[in-house]
């Protein structure tokens, strides 16, 4: 007769918040997940990575979208630095995004202060209302601006006028008209940064507030120590998209001014349309479009860099 | 089912939407028939985009219908795509390869395309007996030679006018437009009327926008009026020369000093002036007759006063060519449409129906004569000039063009902007 010592289970740990962890999948893990990922790769592929393949193969040519192809080497990226309008339009670039988006950036934040207040009254209209102008076309604003500000049956003008302010053919001045351009779409897209603002300052959690107002800290502290480094990663999101939008500038300024008065809201997306359809010069246009694209990619990567360190920094 | 069979079945299904989705679609047309009701194997079938949306589109589509009811062998189907937008759909379709048979464009954009090759010359059927262009306009034939090749013909060859206000002219005690520069501006003087003071006439003699003018011929035309010109031979920038310093210091004087013009205005802008009755004169193309009515405006039409050297106007100019898809049959097809497009019967139902001149010169007068505005623009036709033929970059010369003229009028240096304008466009000229 033997005996045998009962069975102990062996001690488990309790489970995790969010349950255990599955035992590694014993069939391909991986088959599954790309059935439900295929329409999307099959549309990324086909409208984004293979249009940024074919355009990298152009910007090394001659194409002018039809009839034959000349490999033309480094050619048109030399062309993009050397050319004084590619300048140009570089220029006008950079003032319309440092006209653009401390703008838009700022109008959004501070609306969101206000319609974040608890006091604020009719909020959820104002929400609403500031959100709206985001929803329309840019392109069919830019048309309402353009007649609102006409010097000759712009209502806008004629109400000004009234109090004795004369805006003048703004589009046709040299020194307003991107600053005008600017401010159309600034007039668009602040309602969303409005609303990603709005959500940050809603992650914050009252009980932050309201110990530094028992600490006695005022409304600019309060502000200062708990709200801006509490939005840190919601800034770096608006700022990113506000630079990445302003980089891209097109709809409004080919609708109001066509790179008007003579080139001064000529910008780089405005040049890329005018050698791709107008000059018909494909392989140019392309090679301008990745300097864009590295331009823009290299912004990008400084900004997070700047707040990932600030981030870092405040913890 | 289990489901790894509906995960099957669910990608199956996806492939075959995402390669549908990739497919060739098939365009409808119309096509020719045998009696038996099946597609005839022979008949070619033809596109034709043009940007004609007016009583002239139908007159078109109705001379096309004749085309395609004369015979059974080719079939042209006709799609509009407005002047504003026809570059930026048909540059796609030509690189998808879905392009139009026979394209018609604004005549400035045409040097660019077969410049390129997406044209097929056409010498062959110009030197044909059978083509009915033997008596062509000149001038318009002149905006589709490129290189010394022929890559089109036109569908449209008329010289910008000068349209006027009646009702304003009467009022102001004037009889007659204007037929010298002088004249014009001691007429717009009159008309100009500033009741406050306030420096803004709240009625202008003329608009005389100083940049993106219609058709971009309004400065080409001052320009020849006192011997000046823009490009000689289709190669070499001239603008900077005396005469067109002159020019722009003349009209300089008369809207800075004068207040007869607004600025700033461009060319639909002064559409606009004039059809709100704010000027007495504009410059414009056939449709302003159009735009008058509709505004109940009592309009005559002039030719553009004389300049001090000669009286010229630059044409607004329409082509269409064939684009170049390596069939000939669809070549010759095309070539037939052409001739038959030209004949007396079609080019006077043309010309009546658009509102612009016949495009023949063997056209007897009386045969437009049910037209009032045709007879008057065909009254002009030997004052037209082609702008810009045979220039291939034909956008950078009319924007250094719309720069020297728009900064000439708010007041620059005149000679420092001829000088700037002249390097730019040579440049243009000389880029590849």
């Amino acid at each position: 007769m033997t005996i045998t010592a009962p069975r102990r289970r062996p001690y488990r740990a309790p489970a995790p918040l969010g349950g255990r962890a599955r035992a590694p999948h014993r069939r391909r893990p991986g088959l599954k997940a790309s059935v439900f990922l295929f329409p999307a790769i099959v549309i990324l592929g086909a409208f984004v990575v293979w249009p940024m393949i074919s355009a990298l193969r152009l910007s090394f040519t001659d194409a002018s979208g039809f009839g034959a192809v000349h490999w033309v080497g480094l050619e048109n990226y030399v062309r993009v630095l050397s050319d004084p309008k590619i300048r140009e339009s570089v220029v006008n670039t950079v003032i319309y995004t440092a006209t653009f988006t401390p703008t838009a950036v700022l109008a959004a934040l501070v609306l969101a202060l206000l319609v974040n207040n608890p006091r604020m009254p009719f909020a959820s209209f104002f929400r609403t209302a500031l959100f709206v102008p985001f929803m329309v076309s840019l392109a069919v604003g830019a048309f309402a601006w353009s007649y609102l500000i006409d010097p000759q049956v712009g209502l806008l003008n004629y109400w000004l006028g009234a109090v004795g302010i004369h805006l003048g053919n703004v589009l046709e001045d040299p020194t307003l008209a991107l600053p005008a351009v600017a401010m159309v779409a600034v007039w668009k897209s602040f309602g969303f940064y409005f609303v990603i603002f709005l959500a940050g300052l809603q992650d914050i959690p009252r009980s932050l507030y309201e110990a530094a107002t028992v600490d006695g800290a005022n409304w600019w502290n309060r502000f200062r120590f708990i709200t801006v480094p509490m939005l840190s990663n919601t800034f770096a999101f608006v700022l990113v998209f506000a630079v990445i939008a302003a980089l891209q500038a097109f709809d409004q300024i080919y609708v109001m001014t066509g790179g008007g008065p003579y080139g001064h809201t000529q910008t780089i997306v405005m040049e890329i349309y005018e050698s791709g359809f107008r000059r018909l010069e494909l392989g140019f246009a392309s090679a301008l479009s990745y300097v864009l694209l590295i331009a823009t990619l290299l912004l990008s990567l400084i900004q997070f860099a700047f707040f990932s360190r600030r981030e870092r920094d405040l913890s | 089912m289990t489901r790894k069979t509906s995960l099957a079945f669910a990608a199956a299904g996806l492939a075959a939407l995402a390669v549908a989705g990739c497919s060739p679609t098939a365009t409808p047309t119309a096509t020719a028939t045998d009696p038996s009701g099946s597609p005839n194997a022979e008949t070619v079938e033809l596109t034709f985009w043009h940007g004609y949306t007016e009583a002239d589109g139908d007159v078109l589509n109705k001379i096309v219908a004749d085309f395609n009811a004369s015979q059974d062998a080719i079939q042209i189907t006709t799609e509009v795509n407005p002047w504003a937008v026809i570059d930026d759909t048909f540059l796609p379709a030509l690189a998808a390869g879905t392009g139009p048979s026979i394209v018609a464009m604004p005549a400035e954009r045409l040097p660019v395309y077969a410049n390129r090759g997406a044209f097929v010359a056409l010498d062959d059927w110009y030197a044909s007996p059978d083509s009915n262009a033997a008596s062509l306009n000149p001038g318009a034939v002149q905006m589709v030679t490129v290189g010394g090749k022929k890559y089109g013909v036109p569908t449209g060859f008329v010289p910008l006018a000068m349209y006027y206000n009646k009702a304003l002219f009467a009022a102001a005690g004037i009889t007659a437009p204007p037929t010298t520069w002088d004249e014009w501006v001691s007429v717009a003087k009159k008309l100009t009327i500033d009741d406050n003071g306030d420096g803004t006439p709240e009625q202008y003699g003329v608009v005389l926008p100083d940049h993106a003018t219609v058709a971009n011929g309004l400065w080409p035309s001052l320009f020849y009026g006192n011997g000046g010109d823009i490009v000689a031979d289709g190669t070499t920038a001239v603008i900077d020369s005396p005469a067109n310093a002159d020019t722009l210091r003349f009209w300089q004087d008369a809207i800075a000093s004068d207040h007869i013009s607004p600025t700033g205005v461009d060319g639909i802008g002064a559409d606009g002036v004039f059809s709100s009755g704010k000027a007495a004169m504009t410059i414009g193309g056939p449709w302003m007759v159009f735009i008058a009515a509709d505004n109940k405006i009592d309009y005559g039409i002039a030719p553009i006063p004389a300049g001090p050297v000669t009286q010229a106007a630059s044409a607004i100019g329409v082509s269409m060519a064939i684009t170049d898809q390596g069939d000939p049959v669809k070549v010759a097809a095309a070539k037939k449409f052409f001739s038959f497009f030209f004949n007396e019967t079609n080019t006077v139902a043309w010309s009546l129906g658009s509102g612009w001149p016949p495009l023949r010169t063997d056209i007897a007068a009386d045969a437009v004569a049910e037209n009032p505005t045709v007879v008057a623009l065909t009254a002009q036709a030997s004052l037209g000039r082609p702008l810009l033929p045979g220039v291939v970059n034909s956008v950078d010369v009319l924007a250094a063009v719309d720069e020297l003229t728009q900064r000439a009028m708010a007041g620059e240096d005149i000679a420092k902007l001829l000088q700037e304008a002249q390097s730019s466009i040579q440049a243009a000229l000389d880029a590849k």
